[in-house]
């Protein structure tokens, strides 16, 4: 099982309302297994959505991660609600022109289909109601004619019961999916938000790199948790937080991470990307920092 | 120069402060300031009357001594020299400048005892004050009040004690 995650396609990452959430539980593993990714499981019960003990599908992922996946061409970014709208622009022009005549023929064929299978119905109710209507006629008009001076259903003329047939026309259908108006399914391109996503910062790239899990930090006071491997298997041996390489930290915050860091028997861990001249920003080495209290 | 002189007697003042805390307080011994062309400002390294920092591997390596010691055989821990650094509360200390204290530094304290290879070997728990032992300072930060807090910093990623 472990080699089949090696060669998996990209990994679809859906792009709902600014969330970058992963849905297919495969996916999960691999990105879990290869890329040392365990996100945010983020869903609960539709019953109990105050239950947060136990989450499940779909992951939530950090824009950055996202961005480190894609830029391994390990994902891709699907943005349904983009993606559909320039799919529907296209189609009234060029290339789409023919897109969008397939459609419409399609839409026909699909009202055709439906006026056969209403119209096979009708004959049969007709044909099912002809039979019990041959005996139920006799036995009405005979009571209409004993009991009633036909005052009020002289007036009503028979034409309006049975109105003359309108010219017989296809039923409007409405298609439940747009999928045939597309082509292909909105959001598989992964052409759209990729140049929307942050850089991922050489900091958390370098965790990565190591093998260090993340997960967001905040619980313990921090920017992230840091996992020796696998969340499942580890504790957190670090909470950190990334700092510039010129930027002026306050010492208390250095003693009241380190103090909240050992409390939670962790360290605090801080780290900052060298700047260097000649080299881009996130290609610089990475120095990291980790204080505990001396117990003194 | 006056605002230089005035950082620099403030510096030196701090620098008194956590030498006398750390003598009369914390009964450490061998207390010397040292400096360095390179260094922002005046450390202090000198002998804690005990062992303050045990690395976790470390601590593997002893436990399992003294398992096949046996019985009561404890592993003997002497105290080893250690690098101090004095802060004031109200400073701001950039990633660049704990770097730069870090690359002016060796791991080992001027005057440490030497540790051989044949002795690590023989005992692997020396290694981590020897050949294995990584950068660390011990940051004592001084507050207004006089209260000085200690805190380890250690240069890379080092895993955190078993408290």
């Amino acid at each position: 099982m472990a080699t089949s995650t090696a060669d998996h396609p990209p990994v679809r990452i859906s792009l709902i309302a600014g969330r970058y959430l992963v849905f297919d539980i495969d996916a999960v593993m691999v990105l879990r297994r290869s890329h040392g990714l365990c996100g945010v499981l983020t869903g609960t019960m539709p019953q109990n959505p105050t239950q947060n003990l136990f989450l499940s599908l779909p992951q939530e992922l950090r824009a950055e991660e996202a961005r480190m996946l894609v830029d391994r061409g390990a994902a891709y970014i699907a943005d349904e609600p983009n993606d559909h709208l320039r799919l529907l622009k296209e189609m009234s022009s060029g290339a789409g022109e023919k897109r969008r005549e397939a459609y419409l023929r399609e839409l026909r064929e699909k009202r055709v289909t439906a006026k056969r299978l209403f119209d096979e119905e009708k004959e049969a109710v007709r044909k099912m109601h002809e039979g019990k209507r041959g005996k139920a006629k006799k036995g009405k008009q005979t009571q209409k004619g004993e009991g009633d001076d036909s005052l009020f259903f002289d007036s009503a003329p028979s034409a309006a019961v049975q109105p003359p047939a309108p010219r017989e026309s296809l039923p409007a259908i409405t298609p439940s999916t747009s999928n045939a108006m597309l082509g292909e399914p909105a959001g598989t391109s992964g052409a759209i938000a990729d140049e929307d996503l942050p850089e991922p910062s050489a900091f958390y790239k370098e965790l990565n790199r190591r093998g260090y899990f993340t997960t967001p930090g905040l619980r313990f006071g921090g920017g992230y948790s840091v996992y020796p491997s696998d969340p499942f298997k580890f504790h957190a041996h670090y909470l950190s937080s990334c700092y510039g390489w010129d930027e002026k930290i306050p010492m208390l915050d250095i003693v009241t991470s380190g103090r909240l860091g050992t409390a939670v028997k962790k360290s605090f861990m801080f780290g900052a990307e060298r700047e260097e001249e000649g080299k881009a920003k996130g290609e610089g080495q990475v120095r990291m920092f980790c204080v505990e209290w001396a117990g003194m | 120069m006056a605002l230089n002189q005035q950082q620099q007697q403030r510096t030196s003042a701090l620098t008194k402060i956590v030498l006398n805390n750390l003598q009369h307080q914390h009964d450490w011994t061998n207390l010397h300031p040292h400096t360095q062309l390179n260094l922002p400002r005046a450390l202090l390294y000198g002998l804690p009357p005990k062992r303050l920092y045990v690395h976790p591997d470390e601590q593997v390596e002893i436990i399992r001594a003294e398992k096949e010691l046996g019985g009561d055989g404890r592993v003997p821990q002497e105290a080893e020299l250690e690098w101090v650094l004095p802060l004031h509360l109200s400073e701001k200390w950039s990633p660049a400048q704990f770097a730069g204290v870090f690359d002016a530094i060796e791991p080992r304290p001027p005057g440490s005892g030497e540790i051989t290879k044949a002795e690590e070997e023989r005992a692997p728990w020396l290694a981590y004050k020897g050949s294995r032992r990584g950068k660390r300072v011990l940051l004592a930060t001084v507050q207004d009040d006089s209260t000085v807090t200690y805190y380890w910093m250690h240069d890379g990623l080092v895993k955190p004690r078993q408290n």
